[in-house]
């Protein structure tokens, strides 16, 4: 192999032609010679990625900030996220059944087995203090307000993750984040290209059935999904010391569709739209009004359009623009029979007897009663409107700002007499700066005005996190909010009017029976207007995460305390209507949310103490000490002093897993929850497809009811099995 | 005289009467190293720390094509894929060193041509990329992997070796393009975290963004394949820093310069963990300090080998 000395002939070459000294020439040729400053190859790396682009293809960053969820640890409150997966392998049957996962959160069945969640409790019928989104679209009903957890068009397999914000969030999500926020993110249809297949069947004639296809691509990424919900509801109920059979069952369908064109690299639009149909029992005793002899079952006719333009202008700063539109439709209508003598003395004007029992009216009576149809048909839309910005200044300082616009369309002859609308627009933003790695600040808010109460609301919030080792932060947040009454509460025109009328009152078809004239007298607040309820809380909350050994631990408390002012409570039927911004209510309390993930076991506990004291506040004249403790005891229905709950994942060999969860409240009105769940799965993945075979036991510790004495489960083992394939 | 005319003179005086001292001094060999055109700051980057590995027993001359007729056997070292096609094409038996190239693309060609092609490769070997979602995870006891039909044979060696970290591994087939995602989706619904293998079929371009977001939307971490990718949004990637690639090279060419042959492309021992930290705080994975999750990879990959022999 030649040798030669090129080095030293170069370097003396150049020496005697630039004629520099040589002392300096040495230095040069020295320095040519030492390796440049290293870029990707320092001990503490570098990265020097252009230094590879001749071996390997340049490559879109594509976890951009702009993509990129705000850490836990950098939160202006405490957030739970309940992923879709852990769901699913817990076995949870229903939507609603998720937020016991919550702390703080409680879930319960009203009247004919329609569930009820809130968070830190209040009402248990049309609760409506929490916001509720699914993917970005308020979902919770116009009119009342309450949110109808049956015919949410939200599958199981759907569920990406559910983040719930606990606490009041009316800075980022206006009015109706009273007490917190339930955000819904369902999958994005570029991840579900495929088919899948699923059914469950269980107890109390529980049927599930999913299917879904879809396709992703680079330029549109759609999904059709259709699901089945059917249950034939609680085995019995108790009146009067009887047993009878509950017709509380539902049989609802959903499709949906979901799309997203993506327009250019920086332009995108996703497309949803989705139709719900179905039908929601109700029982003539249990929900039977003014003399009804048949089951006044609900038939339900919900839509939904919505779009969203994603518009990324750099890594610093993107916006959207949505724009949605929901339908609701609920058809109730059920035939009566009043005695004649009834029907009589009201048309006289004497004070309605409202003591009906099934049976105690029928056709061939003499004398002849009145035969009709009365209805509760409600049509409810909401069109909506929104833009929401983000800028990045920098990696310290954020900035999200955005309006909304909201029109609430209500249409019932029953309950509005017509038409009606509210309206709402809002601004909102919040800032974010981290001046020292070890602090982020945030202060955001909301000014909101409603047609309800033709006022404004603003509703701030700050929070300071102090950030220890990135992995522990400590949260300081006040934040205020505002609940305003809704439609019904603030703008009732309730009546009934007969239909199909058979002789020998023929004369009383269409006629108007105004509520207002129904109630008793006495206590009515019919038409008087109310205001918004407030709360103030305040929060200190602590996250950390740790390795130990082989295992992740994550650990969260939160302390609370909040005043509750003005809140409105009492009871609103065809009876009675006295409700009033008559309640105060302080709570303070802590909760706790922790998970362990070992190598193959997943272990996740929550717990919650509530201690909520509220009082009367409203006119001392307007009822008497009986009717003041019931409408204060009314807001602490769903509030439990103890709740809380306990997982446990297993795998085991033979594509084996096993999941037990142990859920309790205690406790409700008439006694707590208990209920503990195993499930076992097997999961096969075969080279083009994969299938899961799961059975899954409910087996309720306590027998009792919780809340209403009519939601008997008979046998206190309900059984489930599912079977899934995806390819 | 001036001074410095009367230095240069002693200089060249020195020079003159002891011409042994230099050329004991001088290297040995030279070697032609042939970078890439798009590229020059990479190719001037690697000929200093070519140049610095090999001190002075060796001389990096920059490879000028035609060379491989005119270098009488000298090794030529090529950077990356490329280079080293065009300098195979110029001659099929001129020894070549290849760096920065992955097994999947050297590997026939350093059986055809045993002991004339040698290669120091830059892609980080698979158990040292799983054993870095093991530690990064600690309770990860899946891995999910994605490979086509002709692909497969990348994970062939290291599934069974993954129940020595504890974990156990499924390839999930991607027969074609409309196939990868609901393959991606089955995959993540097996794996703790998703271990890419550079693979160009399954992870350029194209698809990584795709396949990088419907992973971090179901909340799983892609670890791998490499440096650029954890740029991308891939969580972490171990990499063979371009110094250890030099001085892996030099290994190699003492190597070839005693026995005339190159042992087998090797994997240098000494590698760097390359985190997205922005993609772990957002997922909210606490991660220890990057050197101390290196020596922890480094330290349980030795038991585990440790362990593997006895």
């Amino acid at each position: 192999m030649p040798v030669t000395n090129p080095v030293a002939n170069s370097s003396f070459h150049c020496f005697r032609r630039s004629g520099l000294s040589v002392p300096f020439a040495l230095m040069v040729a020295t320095a040519t010679l030492l390796p440049a400053p290293a870029q990707a190859d320092s001990d503490a790396p570098t990265p020097d990625f252009s230094g590879l682009g001749s071996v390997e293809p340049p490559l879109p960053e594509v976890l951009t900030t702009t993509r990129l969820r705000q850490p836990k640890s950098r939160v202006p409150g405490t957030t739970t996220i309940i992923e879709g997966d852990l769901i699913r392998d817990l076995g949870v049957m229903n939507l609603v059944e998720v937020f016991r996962l919550v702390p703080g959160m409680t879930v319960a069945e009203v009247g004919s087995n329609n569930p009820v969640t809130s968070y830190h409790g209040t009402v248990h019928y049309e609760q409506r203090r929490l916001q509720i989104q699914v993917d970005g679209r308020t979902s919770y009903r116009a009119s009342l307000s309450d949110t109808d957890w049956h015919t949410m068009p939200v599958p199981l397999e759907l569920i990406e993750r559910i983040e719930v914000s606990r606490g009041p969030n009316s800075a980022a999500h206006g009015i109706n984040a009273f007490l917190g926020t339930i955000n819904i993110i369902t999958r994005s249809p570029d991840d579900t290209a495929g088919v899948q297949l699923g059914a469950a069947s269980g107890s109390r004639g529980y049927l599930r059935a999913f299917g879904s296809v879809g396709e992703a691509s680079a330029p549109y990424s759609w999904r059709l999904a259709y699901e089945k919900r059917q249950s034939d509801g609680f085995d019995k109920q108790i009146d009067g010391g009887e047993f009878y059979p509950f017709n509380d069952g539902h049989n609802i369908n959903t499709f949906s569709y979901d799309g997203i064109a993506r327009l250019s690299d920086q332009i995108s639009l996703d497309l949803r739209g989705g139709v719900v149909d179905g039908i929601n029992e109700e029982d003539l005793r249990k929900n039977g009004k003014l003399g009804a002899t048949d089951n006044p079952d609900i038939m339900v006719d919900d839509y939904y359009l919505q779009t969203r333009l994603n518009v990324t202008t750099s890594t610093n700063h993107f916006f959207h623009f949505q724009v949605s539109f929901q339908n609701y439709q609920r058809r109730q209508r059920w035939p009566i029979c009043i005695s004649g003598p009834q029907i009589d003395s009201l048309l006289e004007g004497n004070p309605p007897d409202f003591d009906f029992e099934p049976g105690d009216c029928s056709a061939g009576d003499d004398p002849a009663p009145l035969i009709a149809d009365l209805n509760e048909d409600i049509e409810e839309s909401r069109l909506e409107f929104e833009i929401q910005d983000t800028l990045y200044f920098n990696p310290n300082l954020k900035l999200v700002s955005g309006l909304g616009y909201r029109r609430d369309t209500f249409r019932s002859e029953t309950f509005f007499n017509g038409r009606g609308n509210n309206y709402q627009s809002r601004a909102f933003g919040n800032v974010e700066y981290s001046p020292f790695q070890w602090l982020t600040l945030n202060a955001g808010g909301n000014w909101e005005t409603t047609t309800t109460t033709d006022e404004g609301y603003f509703s701030p919030r700050v929070a300071a996190n102090f950030i220890i080792n990135n992995n522990q932060a400590i949260r300081f947040v006040y934040s205020e909010a505002v609940r305003t009454p809704d439609a019904f509460e603030q703008t009732p025109d309730w009546s009934y009017r007969p239909r199909n009328v058979q002789a020998p009152y023929k004369f009383l078809e269409g006629v108007r029976f105004r509520v207002e004239d129904l109630v008793d007298p006495t206590t009515s607040t019919f038409g008087i207007d109310l205001d918004e309820e407030r709360i103030i809380s305040r929060e200190i909350s602590y996250f950390g995460q740790f390795y130990m050994d082989s295992a992740l631990l994550s650990l969260e408390l939160r302390y609370f305390n909040d005043q509750l002012r003005d809140m409105i409570s009492g009871v609103i039927n065809e009876v009675d209507w006295f409700i009033a911004n008559n309640v105060g209510l302080d709570q303070e309390g802590f909760e706790m949310e922790t998970s362990v993930d070992y190598a193959g076991t997943k272990l996740r506990a929550t717990y919650a103490y509530l201690d909520q004291n509220g009082w009367y506040t409203g006119d001392p004249d307007a009822l008497d000490a009986g009717d003041q403790d019931y409408v204060v005891e009314l807001l602490g229905r769903l509030s439990v002093r103890h709740s809380g709950s306990f997982s446990w994942i297993q795998q085991l060999p033979f594509d084996l897993t096993s999941a037990a969860t142990f859920y309790w409240a205690d406790e409700f009105r008439r006694a707590q929850f208990e209920r503990a769940d195993f499930r076992i799965a097997r999961r096969i993945y075969a080279p083009k497809y994969s299938y899961e075979l799961a059975v899954t036991m409910q087996h309720y510790l306590n027998r009792d009811q919780d809340l209403s004495p009519d939601n008997i489960i008979s046998d206190h083992n309900q059984f489930f099995v599912e079977a899934g394939v995806r390819f | 005289m001036p001074f410095g005319a009367r230095f240069c003179l002693v200089i060249w005086a020195f020079l003159a009467l002891c011409p042994s001292v230099f050329a004991q001094e001088a290297p040995q060999t030279v070697a032609y190293l042939a970078g890439s055109e798009r590229n020059s700051a990479l190719t001037s980057h690697m000929m200093n720390l070519l140049t610095d590995a090999l001190g002075d027993d060796a001389e990096i001359r920059r490879f000028q094509p035609g060379q491989t007729s005119q270098s009488d056997g000298s090794v030529i070292i090529t950077l990356g894929p490329e280079a080293f096609t065009l300098v195979r094409q110029e001659s099929r038996t001129a020894p070549i060193l290849a760096l920065l190239v992955d097994e999947p693309f050297i590997a026939g060609y350093a059986e055809r041509s045993a002991g004339d092609i040698g290669a120091v490769l830059y892609n980080s070997p698979l158990i040292r990329q799983a054993m870095a979602g093991k530690v990064i995870l600690p309770h990860a006891t899946r891995v999910a992997m994605l490979a086509t039909p002709e692909s497969v044979e990348l994970y062939e060696a290291l599934t069974p070796r993954l129940p020595e970290l504890g974990m156990e591994g499924r390839v999930f087939i991607v027969s074609d393009n409309d196939d990868l995602i609901p393959a991606l989706v089955r995959a993540l619904e097996y794996g703790d975290f998703l271990l890419a293998a550079t693979d160009s079929t399954i992870y350029n371009p194209r698809t990584i963004k795709h396949i990088l977001l419907t992973t971090y939307r179901r909340s799983r971490i892609v670890i791998g394949p490499s440096q650029a990718y954890v740029k991308a949004g891939s969580l972490a990637s171990t990499y063979v820093p371009l110094r250890t690639t030099a001085e892996s090279a030099a290994q190699q060419l003492a190597v070839f310069h005693q026995t005339g042959r190159f042992p087998p492309p090797v994997y240098p021992d000494e590698f760097q963990l390359e985190i997205n930290d922005q993609v772990a705080r957002s997922l909210n994975i606490p991660l220890p300090p990057r050197e101390e999750l290196r020596a922890t990879i480094a330290s349980r990959l030795s038991n585990s080998t440790e362990g593997a022999h006895e």
